[in-house]
């Protein structure tokens, strides 16, 4: 019996360890590959350099704004909306109502992204352009749109999970006291919530960070540094799906692993940031 | 349907016209004439079409993207003739078409420029040209401005020119559109319509010449370049220094900003991509490069 | 002052929804609006008829079979790389893994689930240029990196809800089996798979979904505009979500503007069918465990 039982112990760990090891390989083959940038330490030259393939210059300073901008704005233009949506998801509504709206979060985040951003090249571009900030109507401010409604279902279902993880009792008590709907949450499930609300706020920036159709169909893909919202800029993953056409020897395509290692490095921030958040943030308090 | 547009506009009627001209007159039903013109095109595609007969297997083509539509057109009429070919075409641009011919992950590799000696040598690449091919600026139709002085051009792309009222149309902001560095379309126009001068770093950056089309196309103030046989009523070309280009200007020498479109192999081609490119060569391949508004070599 | 705030809070979250769901109803109203006009069967087999086409008698030029094919045998190579493994490495996770390798796997496999699509895809593409260079001439970016690609894409979504399931089963239940005498591998599989089962099946079908609508990772690893039918797994293919993307950016005419819509559809059926019987499945439990 212990003969036979054996050999699947084996497979399923072999599975376990092989995925995590994957996912070092991924790591180590762009470093294998964006090597020469860096034994020459031209990696932490290249994040502040601008990008004039002309002049042989091959920084990503610009895709780096340019990809934190976009994640920021389509943050700030995401929270309040899922925020809100949270709030009536997860409190306000009646309860049939509720799940109503959850399952719309759930299809909506269910929906290609490819989708969205075929949707927004042929309505909000133009609107963009001819109605709100001229020029292309290719600009950051149109990403960061599309995008907050593509990260609004990830953060809405981490906040709805926050908010209904609040002790029964301590509901219970509040509509004894005759407490209304939004009492008991802005004065109970919040201050309850905060940390699961700040783990989906992480979570949303990250999803913001790393989508790369959005910004490659709408952001405009210029290679300037942005200074406002309605100027065209590219993103780190946008700059990767760009370049990756190049010569596989040249400076050029070497930089992508930059972009790459970046991302890479950027998503195990994300991962630490949510650890701490979750473990030592949402503690059972006692 | 394209198979058909061919068989109409490009073959059947030169065909009818001097070949059959006499015969056909007698022919006055016109079922038979459509029934003869069928067979006639048979017999002319065949002999083009025969060198395909019995070879079987993939054939990889990717890279420049000005080449695209008449690599499409020829892949659908040998793939329709002999189902056991089968041809994939991806863009990418001329830096993707001479990387991956020459590291061997496509046996054709599109150059929308001549290939340097550098890249020669260090693929052993050879090369066919098989159509030659203008670039010009291009606007939207809406737009009012369609000719512009090679200064004003180098000076709209740098970034000096910034609004279409200082070259005589309205006064709004241009937007530029530009292609990534790999691109060979890019290339060519920087270097004999810009001067190789700066190109302005808020250029918006598509990734092909169908891109810059439907982008053009789609913004009634941006400017931008393509491959002339891309132009078509949705772009409207600006003459540049008073010459439109066009078919007849490229082909006449008169518009000088041009090209020819390569085509290149790892070492001889042999087998199907030997076949492909005897088959743009040949009277069929170069009547589809016609209809897709290039000029032919032969 | 704290009726202000509330009222004002009570407001704004009511017109976030409200926004929301007018986002959504736009969206699906301009699809539909603009692509409806091309759904049928020209929309997919083009002026092929569809028996000729399903018998490879005929090749399909101007219909989305290719792309439907294309994403059909990417999702199935897919799944059928990353379920057994992720199933795998849940059941360890879930049922043998302790310590100190617990806690790096979890961290390993939370980066995995937050890469975005195009390192995944970036990965893919190295991997081909390593094995290029091992074995000159024979392997280029084709349907196979794709589908292994878009499986290791995957892979943290199966482990985790394999994972879940399992941790989930209740622990008098968990118990009954070893105490009759059952080894751990026979609880796994007669007790605990079994009962969570559905769970398990939902998260393959939400994986799925995340397979079929990537567009990033496979536009680096061998998704081409223009490929025909997959044939071999060592040849490039077309996909639904890449021909949508480039359709978008460079469509020559109203005709092929519209066939973009159609697919759009087409992805967005396929994608909430899927969404609907992970949703029913679920139902489906947790009515189960309402009755129990």
């Amino acid at each position: 019996m212990k003969i036979h039982s054996g050999l699947p112990v084996h497979l399923f760990r072999l599975a376990a360890l092989g995925c995590g090891f994957l996912t070092i390989a991924v790591f180590m083959m762009m470093l294998y590959l964006g090597w020469p940038l860096l034994t020459s330490g031209q990696f932490f030259v290249l994040l502040s350099q601008n990008w004039l393939p002309e002049q042989n210059i091959y920084g990503i300073y610009p895709m780096l704004t340019g990809s934190i901008a976009i994640a920021i704005l389509s943050l700030c233009l995401s929270l309040p909306i899922s925020l809100g949506t949270a709030f009536v998801a997860a409190t306000l509504a009646p309860p049939k109502f509720r799940k109503l709206v959850m399952i719309m979060v759930r299809f909506m985040a269910g929906i290609p992204t490819v989708i969205y951003g075929f949707v927004a090249v042929f309505l909000l571009v133009p609107f963009m352009r001819e109605q709100l900030a001229g020029g292309s109507g290719l600009n950051i401010l149109t990403a960061s749109l599309v995008l907050a409604l593509l990260i609004a279902p990830t953060m809405i279902v981490f906040f709805v999970n926050g908010l209904g993880n609040v002790d029964k009792s301590y509901c219970l008590a509040v509509d004894a006291m005759g407490g209304r709907p939004i009492q008991k949450l802005l004065y109970l499930q919040l201050p309850q919530a905060w940390p699961t609300i700040i783990a989906g706020i992480i979570m949303g920036f990250g999803r913001a960070m790393g989508d790369t159709l959005i910004s490659l169909m709408l952001a405009g893909n210029s290679i300037a540094v942005p200074h406002s919202v309605v100027d065209s800029g590219r993103t780190l993953t946008a700059h990767i799906a760009l370049v990756i056409a190049a010569d596989f020897a040249s400076m050029e395509f070497k930089s992508i692993f930059a972009c790459g290692l970046v991302l890479y490095g950027f998503s195990v921030i994300v991962v630490i940031l949510l650890r701490y958040v979750t473990t030592v943030l949402l503690r059972p308090q006692s | 349907m394209l198979v058909r547009n061919i068989v109409q506009r490009g073959l059947c009627i030169p065909l009818i016209n001097t070949i059959l001209g006499e015969t056909m007159l007698k022919l006055s039903k016109i079922f038979t004439a459509g029934m003869l013109c069928l067979l006639m095109t048979t017999i002319a595609y065949s002999n083009d079409l025969d060198a395909f007969v019995g070879q079987k297997g993939i054939l990889k083509i990717a890279g420049g993207t000005a080449h695209i539509p008449v690599m499409k057109a020829a892949a659908e009429l040998i793939m329709t003739s002999n189902p056991d070919i089968r041809i994939t075409i991806a863009g990418g641009g001329t830096g993707v078409g001479i990387k991956q011919v020459g590291e061997g992950l496509v046996e054709i590799g599109n150059a929308g420029r001549k290939a340097t000696d550098e890249e020669i040598a260090t693929y052993n690449l050879s090369m066919v040209k098989w159509a030659i091919d203008g670039v010009g600026a291009v606007v939207n139709p809406k737009n009012s401005v369609t000719a512009l002085t090679a200064s004003q051009l180098q000076d709209i792309f740098a970034g000096k020119i910034v609004n279409w009222k200082e070259v005589g149309g309205e006064d709004r902001e241009i937007n530029i559109y530009d292609r990534d560095s790999a691109s060979g379309t890019r290339e060519v126009f920087w270097k004999k319509a810009l001067n190789s001068g700066d190109v302005a770093k808020k250029a918006n950056v598509v990734v092909s010449n169908g891109a810059m089309k439907t982008a053009i196309a789609g913004d009634p103030y941006s400017i931008g370049y393509v491959s002339v046989g891309h132009i078509d009523a949705t772009v409207s070309p600006v003459a540049l220094d008073g010459v439109v280009p066009n078919l007849e200007n490229t082909k006449s020498g008169s518009y000088g900003v041009a090209r020819g479109l390569y085509s290149l192999t790892k070492g001889e081609p042999a087998g199907l991509a030997q076949s492909f490119l005897d088959f743009l060569l040949s009277p069929t391949g170069q009547q589809i490069a016609k209809d897709k508004g290039f000029v032919g070599v032969k | 002052m704290r009726r202000i705030i509330e009222k004002t809070v009570f407001g704004v979250s009511w017109v976030s929804v409200f926004l929301l769901v007018t986002a959504l109803f736009f969206m699906l109203a301009y699809l539909m609006h603009r692509g409806s006009g091309v759904l049928g069967k020209g929309l997919i087999f083009g002026n092929v008829s569809p028996i000729d086409a399903l018998l490879l008698k005929r090749q399909v030029f101007n219909g989305l079979f290719p792309a439907v094919m294309g994403t059909f045998a990417l999702v199935l190579l897919a799944v059928a790389f990353a379920v057994p493994v992720g199933l795998a490495a849940g059941i360890y996770m879930a049922e043998y893994c302790h310590g100190w390798i617990r806690q790096v796997l979890t961290v390993l496999f939370d980066i995995l689930a937050g890469l975005p699509s195009i390192v995944v895809g970036l990965a893919g593409f190295s991997f081909t240029i390593i094995l290029h260079r091992a074995f000159p001439g024979r392997l280029g970016p084709c349907l196979l990196i794709s589908s292994l690609a878009i499986g290791f894409l995957i892979l943290p979504y199966l482990i985790r809800s394999t994972q879940m399931a399992l941790e989930s089963v209740s622990l008098s239940l968990r118990l009954t089996a070893p105490a009759l005498g059952a080894t751990r591998l026979q609880n796994i599989r007669y007790v605990l798979l079994p009962t969570r089962l559905p769970d398990i099946l939902s998260g393959v079908i939400l994986a799925i979904g995340r397979a079929a609508e990537d567009t990033a990772v496979i536009m680096l690893t061998g998704v081409v505009a223009s490929a025909g039918l997959p044939r071999s797994i060592f040849e490039q293919f077309e996909a639904l979500p890449f021909y949508i993307y480039y359709i978008s950016s460079q469509y020559t005419n109203p005709e092929e503007l519209q066939m973009g819509f159609g697919a759009a559809i087409l992805l967005l059926t396929v994608c909430a069918v899927l969404f609907l019987s992970a949703f029913l499945i679920e139902q489906a439990i947790s009515w189960r465990l309402r009755r129990y």
